[in-house]
């Protein structure tokens, strides 16, 4: 082991050698940066997820605008979700939280159709909340769940609109 | 809504005081039931006709859940918590409507109560506690007519 008045009297042509002579390994390279842990890869797919609902909503209730006064007090809540789940990202640092809505379907030809295929989506998204609920943090899986059952009601909404 | 085994496996990280969590989390659960059943009986009496049918529904359910949780906590080791012989209303229950907001302001209760069971660090638990936050928070809606973007989870911004 040097000493650092060893070190800092060495110089610049004869530090290699003695680091060399000393079995000093040097300075560490560089390591890869941080992976994400997959709590929070679940974390920034559920933010994902909610850009998604909030696009289909956005959409629906833009092209069939009878479906508005159901349609956007919900998305209001969705985005809700969205702030809230995006607050949650912590980790790791610098990394950009998803901005991007990765589905965009088509939307269904029929206004019926339309909210069918809104409570389709809102039934996956609390099944894939509920999946997520034991790799999370209680402070997270509290989230999920309390989303799930907001997005539970919404399904409601929907089946009451359908069947009136 | 599935009962999950009293005994299941605690997660990973588990500590050694998960057991006293469990069963800390599931009493705050049977504590809101019981207000719950005694709340239902109070509102039930003020309602007529399909309100009145669908708060005996809920009020039987609750008794179900109640001694679900009963007997998951037995099969802990822990002596369930007891009803209290009375509770006091939120506010006074003189009609139908106040009787269906008190329905609601229960189911409200019952949704915080399960959301700690889903703060236990077991899976099975936490499925069990969501699914029952699921079940009351769509009651809460059933009764007082409002979404709720965060069910349970006071101060979240909704």
């Amino acid at each position: 082991m040097l000493s650092r008045r060893q070190l800092l009297a060495a110089s610049p042509s004869t530090l290699p050698l003695i680091l060399a002579l000393s079995a000093c390994k040097g300075p560490a390279v560089l390591s890869a940066p941080p992976t994400v842990s997959p709590q929070t890869q679940m974390l920034l797919h559920s933010v994902t997820a909610e850009l998604n609902l909030i696009w289909i909503y956005t959409r629906a209730s833009a092209a069939y605008s009878g479906l508005a006064a159901t349609l956007d007090p919900l998305r209001a809540e969705h985005a809700a979700h969205l702030t809230e789940l995006r607050s949650r990202v912590i980790e790791p640092a610098g990394r950009p939280v998803p901005a991007t809505v990765t589905a965009r379907p088509a939307l269904a030809g029929t206004q019926a159709g339309v909210l069918a295929q809104i409570r389709a989506a809102e039934q996956a998204a609390v099944r894939t909340l509920m999946s997520r609920l034991s790799g999370a943090s209680p402070s997270l899986a509290q989230l999920y769940a309390s989303i799930a059952a907001s997005e539970s009601v919404h399904v409601t909404v929907l089946n009451a609109r359908i069947g009136g | 809504m599935g009962t999950p085994s009293a005994t299941a496996s605690a997660g990973p990280g588990a500590s050694p005081g998960a057991g006293a969590g469990r069963i800390a989390a599931l009493q705050g659960a049977l504590a809101a039931e019981h207000a719950a059943v005694y709340g239902y009986g109070v509102a039930g009496a003020m309602l007529a006709g399909r309100q009145q049918a669908a708060a005996r529904a809920g009020w039987i359910a609750h008794q179900r859940a109640r001694d679900t949780l009963e007997t998951m906590l037995t099969a802990l080791g822990a002596t369930p918590v007891a009803a209290s012989a009375a509770y006091r209303l939120p506010f006074a229950v003189t009609g139908g409507a106040s009787a269906a907001r008190l329905v609601a302001a229960l189911e409200h209760g019952v949704t915080r109560a399960y959301l700690g069971v889903v703060a236990v660090n077991d899976a099975s638990l936490r499925s069990f506690g969501a699914q029952a936050v699921q079940a009351a928070a769509g009651q809460a809606y059933a009764w007082s007519g409002n979404t709720e973007a965060f069910p349970g989870l006071p101060g979240t911004q909704s």
